[in-house]
C-alpha cells in the first residue's frame, strides 16, 4: 500500500508541476469536439445522440493513449524506472499507483471534456451525470490498467509512440464495446443496460489481476 | 539487519546473439568490498543490475541474503547507485528522497530525508528542483537515494561520476565507513581506489574473469597489470 501511494503521490505532483499530460490530453479532446461540430448536424437530433457516445469515447481512448506513453517517458529521464523495478514488494503495487495517477488524470480531463461535449451538442440532462461518472469510470479503469502495463512495454521499445495503440487497441475492444453501449442507451433512453455493464466489470477484473501480476516481468531487462 | 552475502554460479547474461557475460562465479562474504574493474564493455554493469535484480541472468543462479537477486526480500537487502541518477527532476531533493524513502516502507521518511540530507552535505539545497543540479550534486543526491534505507549490500557503479575534490572525499569517508559493516560490490575504473577502499578485486574482460585478487594480492600495479589497455584507468 505504501508502494501504491508513493508512486501515485509522485506522479500526480509531477504532472501538477509540468501539467503536460493533462494539457496534451485536454486540448487533444476539445479539438475532437470542435471537428465532430463542424462535422455533424446542429442541435440535438436523433443522429447526433447516436453518434455521440462513440466520438466521446474515440475522444477519450486516444487521449488516454497519449497520457500513457508520456507517463512512462517522464520514467526514462534518469533512468527513474530502474528506481521503481527496484522497490523491495511486489512491483504490481508500482502499476496500481502508476494506473491510478493516470485514471485521476484521464478522469479531469474527461469530465471537463463531457461537460463541452454536452453543451456543444445539446445532449445529455443532469440526471444523466452520475451514470455517466459510473460508465466512465468502469470503462477508464480498464483502459488505464491494460494502457499502464503495455505503457511499461511499449517504453523500452524502439517506435515506443506508435508501439502503445497499436498493442493497446485491440485489446480495449471489451472496453470499447461496453463503454459505448452503455453510454448510447444512456444518452438515448436514459438507462443503463446491465448486460455491457457486466462486461465492463469482467474486462476490468481480468485486465488488472493480469496487469498487476504481469508488471513484475514487465520492469525486468 | 541481518548482514549478507552475494553469491553468483555460472552466470551468463546475452542480449541477443552478444553475451554480456560468459560463466561468472562469485562469493562476496558478509562485510567485504568488492571492486570490479574491467575495461568498457567487459560487463561490470550488467554483473551489477543482476545482482541488483533487475535483470534476470540468461543461465546461472544469483543469490543475495539467501533469496534469488529477483525475488523482492533480496531488493530490500540491496542499495543501489547506477549510472544515471534515478532522481526525478520535477521533485525538489527532499522530495526525492521522501519517495525513495517510502518505496523502502521506511517509518518517518521526511526523517528519514532529512538525515540522508544532511549526511551528503546536501541539506541547504533541500527545497530545491533536482532539475537545478549540477552533475555532481546529482549524482550526491543520487547516492543519498540509494543508500536510504540502510542496505545490508550496496551495489555502486562507478560512484565517483561527476564528483568534484571535496565530493570524491565525501564518498571516500563513506565507503570506509561501509567497509566491515555492509557487504559493497561497486564498480570502478580506478585501480588505486579499488586497490584503497577494497577489501578483494576481480578485473572482468569480455564477460569473464580475469582476474581475481584477494586482500593479500590486492594493489594497484597488479590491477592495472590486469587491465592491460592504461587508457581504461580514470
Amino acid at each position: 500500500m505504501n508502494v501504491f501511494l508513493a508512486v501515485l503521490w509522485k506522479d500526480l505532483v509531477t504532472e501538477w508541476r509540468g501539467r503536460d499530460r493533462s494539457v496534451a490530453m485536454l486540448v487533444f479532446c476539445l479539438l475532437v469536439v470542435v471537428v465532430f461540430h463542424f462535422a455533424l448536424p446542429g442541435g440535438a437530433t436523433r443522429e447526433t445522440q447516436e453518434l455521440a457516445p462513440g466520438l466521446l469515447w474515440v475522444a477519450y481512448v486516444f487521449a488516454a493513449v497519449l497520457g500513457l506513453n508520456r507517463a512512462f517517458s517522464v520514467e526514462l529521464e534518469n533512468d527513474a524506472l530502474t528506481g521503481l523495478a527496484l522497490v523491495p514488494r511486489d512491483r504490481g503495487w508500482v502499476f496500481l499507483g502508476k494506473a491510478g495517477a493516470s485514471f485521476v488524470i484521464l478522469g479531469i480531463v474527461q469530465a471537463i471534456t463531457a461537460l463541452v461535449f454536452g453543451l456543444v451538442f445539446e445532449i445529455g440532462s443532469l440526471g444523466d451525470v452520475l451514470p455517466l461518472c459510473g460508465i466512465v469510470a468502469l470503462g477508464s479503469i480498464g483502459l488505464c490498467s491494460v494502457g499502464t502495463l503495455l505503457g511499461a512495454v511499449a517504453v523500452r521499445t524502439r517506435f515506443r509512440e506508435i508501439m502503445l495503440p497499436l498493442l493497446l487497441l485491440p485489446l480495449l475492444m471489451p472496453i470499447l464495446s461496453g463503454s459505448v453501449r452503455a453510454t448510447t442507451e444512456l444518452i438515448l433512453n436514459g438507462q443503463v443496460p446491465f448486460e455491457p455493464v457486466q462486461l465492463l466489470i469482467v474486462a476490468d477484473a481480468v485486465y488488472l489481476i493480469a496487469s498487476f501480476v504481469g508488471f513484475d516481468y514487465v520492469l525486468d531487462e | 539487519m541481518s548482514r549478507s552475502t552475494v553469491s553468483a554460479r555460472g552466470l551468463v547474461k546475452r542480449f541477443g546473439h552478444a553475451a554480456a557475460l560468459r560463466g561468472i562465479d562469485l562469493e562476496v562474504p558478509e562485510g567485504t568490498t568488492l571492486a570490479v574493474l574491467g575495461a568498457n564493455g567487459a560487463g561490470k554493469s550488467t554483473l551489477l543490475r543482476i545482482v541488483a535484480g533487475l535483470a534476470r541472468p540468461s543461465t546461472g543462479r544469483v543469490e543475495v541474503a539467501g533469496h534469488p537477486a529477483t525475488h523482492h526480500e533480496a531488493r530490500r537487502q540491496v542499495g543501489y547507485v547506477g549510472h544515471a541518477t534515478l532522481l526525478y527532476p520535477s521533485l525538489t531533493a527532499r522530495e526525492n528522497l521522501i519517495f525513495a524513502a517510502r518505496l523502502y516502507g521506511l517509518q518517518d521518511p521526511g526523517e528519514c530525508a532529512d538525515r540522508a540530507l544532511d549526511r551528503e552535505g546536501l541539506a541547504e539545497v533541500a527545497g530545491r528542483l533536482a532539475a537545478g543540479f549540477s552533475r555532481g550534486m546529482a549524482q550526491r543526491l543520487s547516492i543519498a537515494r540509494g543508500l536510504i534505507h540502510d542496505p545490508a549490500v550496496v551495489l555502486l557503479d562507478e560512484p565517483y561520476t561527476g564528483l568534484d575534490l571535496a565530493s570524491a572525499e565525501r564518498l571516500a569517508r563513506r565507503l570506509s565507513d561501509l567497509r566491515g559493516s555492509h557487504t559493497v560490490v561497486w564498480v570502478t575504473h580506478d585501480p588505486e581506489r579499488a586497490a584503497r577502499y577494497s577489501d578483494a578485486a576481480i578485473v572482468l574482460s569480455q564477460g569473464r574473469i580475469a582476474l581475481r585478487a584477494a586482500a593479500e594480492t590486492l594493489d594497484a600495479p597488479s590491477l592495472e597489470a590486469a587491465l592491460g589497455a592504461p587508457d581504461t584507468a580514470a
